[in-house]
């Protein structure tokens, strides 16, 4: 078929047929059976849970499986008429661009004009060309400002925009990113989505676009794929997508839909807009622009107010205080280009028990404080103590050295820091062949050891960044083993232990996560703390940072789709 | 945190250069480092290598290969000291020594070590001046049509040597991390680590590599020239250091002998070739557009605008 006609929708800018696939040596396969089209000029978002087949499905795609991962493929994959399965990624990628998730390792340039030329000069096309290509994709992302730049100065969002546009510079018809926003935060994340949607309609690209956060890019989309075990669960809009997902898989709900279900209203809303006007049309919510005044929303407000003021009050009964104390604190960091001054004068008290959620964009300085805590980075001015500290960096891989869980954790400190985690059964594993999450675990009991005074945990476990990539199942158990750290809970998992009262503090981009864990909310920007306070109050107060519920409700104090519910049924939360 | 070494864009003249231009430079300097033992003018080399890192605002890696040089050199003058014994002024007897039997240090032996020295720290400097300032990109670019394949291999390597730093630097914070309880990490599991994640690495790249179409066979147009209003200036320069060079070394300008005593010339020609050397150092230097009242001719000068000398520096770094 013609080119022409490719570009006229002709043909579909993806047509999967009855695909399986196992990687090298699987015991079972990646993908099954799966069948699907993707129209051109389409968006379509590809849900799912972890391992469910999403990643391998978008690398048949592009042609990465099976010419680079090997394996063994049967089935069809075409992309724009070409054979995936018999070409190559290189033939593929003048049709088709993908976006993995860590930016890092999709960059192989010194400078972001060189990087983004690249693929062009691959091509062979003549150098004008080139220089026409990279000023229009430039313009497109709008970052004409970074073509001088070298790549290891940008932060993370920089990144992933200089990596996408080096797969859209040849203008393929198709671009599959794979979950793209898991490293940036909510401006960040939420201005890639519009981004994709803005190219998609008016530069006609068909987006495949895998998401664990689907509240972020659902109402962009036009159509949901759902992967279950690496089968095809579901195919259609993304309004019945919700109304499955109520039945056969509530992980994959957004919180907006969960908050309608649970208060009974059809239909699910797709995004914060559809919610509200669904809201507006049934008389039953606050907006446009909740006022809080009377019935349902006066109890909420009145319930909430009192719960926000126990917190601050302290009434929250805590086992000690000040574990972390931070005064006038300022951190200079040289990152190749001037140094600058990350952190610029904060003041801090974190204490022991107390949950908190350190937020904030991408380079407000969340892991420097975490790390400067933990006397990775010396103040240039103030000072900061802390009692004791483990701290999980955002690669958890990075504490594992050895190959078995015991020889890393050796003797009785190391058996306990594995209870609290809940890995002593897995004593004599590799940490490789561990889940995501048990590696997770096994880091953080690695930071723990040795750090414990019989079962009082340190004064203070930080986790920098810990939901990447991770599903709401998964984030489920973290919540549960931070709710055990905290000692507000027994860590159920681990049988018998029940550690107490560490304060846990996690930097985070995630407000979903951080409004089921955190009991406070400390916001940073630009290196000085711009807000401190209960979650309740803190995530329901803004635009960027406040949850889903929240943004629908406009309640002070409602963030959960619980709380959400509670309030349209008229109770307190 | 980045490797002081690392290429870092700058809107300065040696970066804006071509790299042809910008490698001439700094190898008119390189030559005249090994063309000469006069220490006089191996001082003026490493000047010129240090004001030419500094005008181009690698100030950090000016700094840390002035440490490693001057380190280097001066373990080549300890080491010539203990060596050689030839030489009349001797400044110490040691007596016998083990393996190196009788040691004399004579200050013919040091001043030799010595001139030894500030050549391998003007080479060094030069290196770091090179490597912080000229983009890699741009070198293997124009390597690209000699040797393609090569190119981009070393592309990838100078890509990968930065991220390997990074990943050793993250692997060393976390070892610092595990708690008094966790078992000691000793260098040999860091290493198996650290490899094992750039083998992960390199297939990373690798992958991308593939999907940028590394793997097409497409012939290669040729490239535009990258050109720079900077790049007679750093060829004239480097010619005229060239030329001088050679030329004084015809006129006996490199009159400098060490054994059997030290006799070091300071003719015209030395100290002329010495001045010049160190003042190429100042080619890198940047034109400060005089700033003048928008009222004075009645004409407005444009400092920030379209076609000020900083827009016209970012686009030349940019490519456009």
């Amino acid at each position: 078929m013609s080119e022409l006609a490719i570009r006229r929708g002709a043909a579909p800018a993806l047509a999967v047929r009855g695909l399986g696939y196992a990687y090298p040596q699987a015991a079972k396969p990646a993908l099954e059976d799966v069948s699907f089209e993707v129209a051109p000029g389409e968006f379509v978002l590809l849900a799912g849970r972890s391992a469910s087949g999403k990643s391998t499905l978008l690398k048949a795609g592009c042609g990465l499986v099976p010419h680079f991962h090997g394996g063994e493929i049967e089935g069809e994959v075409r992309v724009a008429d070409l054979d995936a399965i018999v070409v190559g990624p290189g033939e593929l990628a003048a049709a088709v661009g993908y976006l993995a998730q860590d930016p890092e390792t999709q960059v192989v340039s010194t400078t972001v004009a060189a990087e983004i030329e690249l693929p062009l000069e691959m091509r062979g096309d003549e150098p004008a060309d080139r220089a026409r290509a990279v000023e229009e994709v430039a313009l497109a992302l709008a970052i004409p400002h970074l073509l001088g730049r070298a790549v290891d100065t940008l932060s993370g969002g920089e990144l992933q925009r200089v990596a996408l546009a080096a797969a859209l510079v040849a203008r393929p018809r198709l671009i599959l990113l794979d979950e793209p926003t898991s490293q940036l935060d909510p401006v960040a994340g939420d201005e890639l989505i519009w981004l994709l949607r803005r190219l998609n309609e008016e530069w006609g690209v068909a987006v495949l676009l895998a998401e664990h956060r689907l509240e972020r890019c659902l109402a962009a989309a036009d159509r949901v794929l759902a992967m279950e075990g690496g089968r095809l669960a579901f195919d259609g809009p993304p309004a019945e997508f919700l109304a499955w997902a109520r039945n056969a898989d509530p992980a994959l709900e957004t919180p907006a839909a969960r908050l309608f279900s649970l208060a009974g209203i059809d239909p699910l809303p797709i995004g914060v807009r559809a919610a509200r006007q669904t809201l507006r049309g049934t008389g039953t919510g606050p907006p446009p622009h909740s006022t809080c005044s009377g019935g349902a929303s006066a109890v909420v407000r009145d319930s909430v107010a009192r719960e926000v003021q126990a917190v601050r009050r302290g009434s929250v009964p805590r086992l000690s205080e000040g574990v972390l104390q931070a005064a006038n604190l300022w951190v200079e960091l040289d990152r190749g280009e001037d140094p600058r001054d990350v952190l610029k004068g904060v003041d801090l008290t974190i204490n022991r028990g107390e949950r908190v959620a350190l937020m904030g964009r991408n380079g407000a300085g969340k892991s420097t404080l975490l790390r400067t805590a933990a006397g990775l980075h010396q103040p240039v001015a103030g000072k900061i103590t802390v009692d004791s500290i483990a701290l999980l960096t955002q690669n958890p891989s990075d504490y594992l050295v050895r190959e078995r869980v015991g020889d890393e954790l050796p003797g009785e400190e190391g058996l306990r820091a594995l209870r609290v985690v809940g890995l002593e059964e897995k004593v004599d594993a590799d940490p490789r062949d561990l889940s995501g999450g048990e590696r997770q675990r096994l880091a953080l009991a690695i930071a723990l050891a040795g750090q414990m005074e019989g079962e009082q945990l340190p004064g203070l476990v930080a986790l920098d960044e810990p939901t990447r990539g991770m599903d709401h199942a998964r984030k489920g158990e973290l919540v549960n083993l931070i709710e055990a750290l905290a000692g507000s809970v027994e860590f159920v998992t681990s049988g018998a232990t029940k550690a107490t009262g560490a304060a846990v503090v996690v930097a985070t981009h995630d407000v979903e996560f951080a409004s089921e864990f955190a009991e406070r909310v400390v916001l940073l920007g630009d290196g000085v703390v711009i807000a401190d306070g209960p979650m309740a109050e803190i995530l329901s107060g803004g635009w960027y940072f406040a949850t889903e519920v929240a943004r629908v409700l406009d309640l002070p104090g409602v963030v959960t789709p619980e709380q959400g519910a509670a309030a349209l049924r008229g109770e307190a939360p | 945190m980045k490797s002081p070494f690392a290429y870092q864009p700058r809107p300065r003249p040696l970066q804006l250069a071509s790299p042809g231009a910008s490698v001439a430079y700094l190898g008119a300097i390189v030559v005249v480092a090994f063309l000469y033992s006069n220490p006089l003018v191996l001082l003026a080399a490493g000047i010129a290598a240090v004001s030419a890192g500094l005008l181009a605002g690698a100030r950090r890696a000016v700094r840390l290969a002035l440490k490693m040089g001057l380190g280097l050199g001066l373990l080549i003058v300890v080491v010539n000291a203990l060596v050689v014994n030839r030489g009349e002024t001797v400044l110490a007897r040691l007596g016998e020594w083990p393996l190196f039997g009788r040691i004399d240090v004579t200050l013919e032996a040091l001043v030799a070590g010595l001139s030894g020295g500030l050549r391998a720290a003007v080479t060094i400097v030069a290196a770091a001046v090179y490597s912080a300032c000229v983009d890699p990109d741009r070198v293997l670019r124009a390597l690209r049509p000699l040797a393609g394949r090569s190119a981009l291999t070393a592309t990838l390597v100078s890509r990968l040597v930065p991220v390997a730093a990074a990943d050793a630097a993250r692997l060393s914070d976390a070892a610092r991390l595990r708690g008094p309880g966790a078992a000691e990490v000793g260098k040999a599991p860091l290493a198996r680590r650290l490899l094992a994640g750039s083998l992960d690495r390199a297939v990373d790249v690798a992958a991308t590599l593939e999907l940028r179409g590394y793997s097409l066979d497409a012939p290669r147009p040729r490239n535009r020239r990258a050109r720079s209003r900077y790049d007679r200036r750093f060829y004239a320069v480097a010619a005229v250091v060239l030329v001088a060079a050679v030329a004084c070394k015809a006129l006996g300008a490199d009159d400098f002998q060490t054994y059997p005593s030290v006799e070091i010339g300071l003719g015209g020609a030395t100290l002329a070739l010495s001045a010049l050397v160190a003042l190429s150092g100042l080619a890198p230097l940047r034109r400060t557009p005089k700033k003048r009242h928008p009222a004075a001719d009645g004409t407005k000068t444009v400092l920030y605008g379209p076609k000020s000398s900083r827009r016209r520096g970012r686009e030349e770094m940019a490519g456009v």
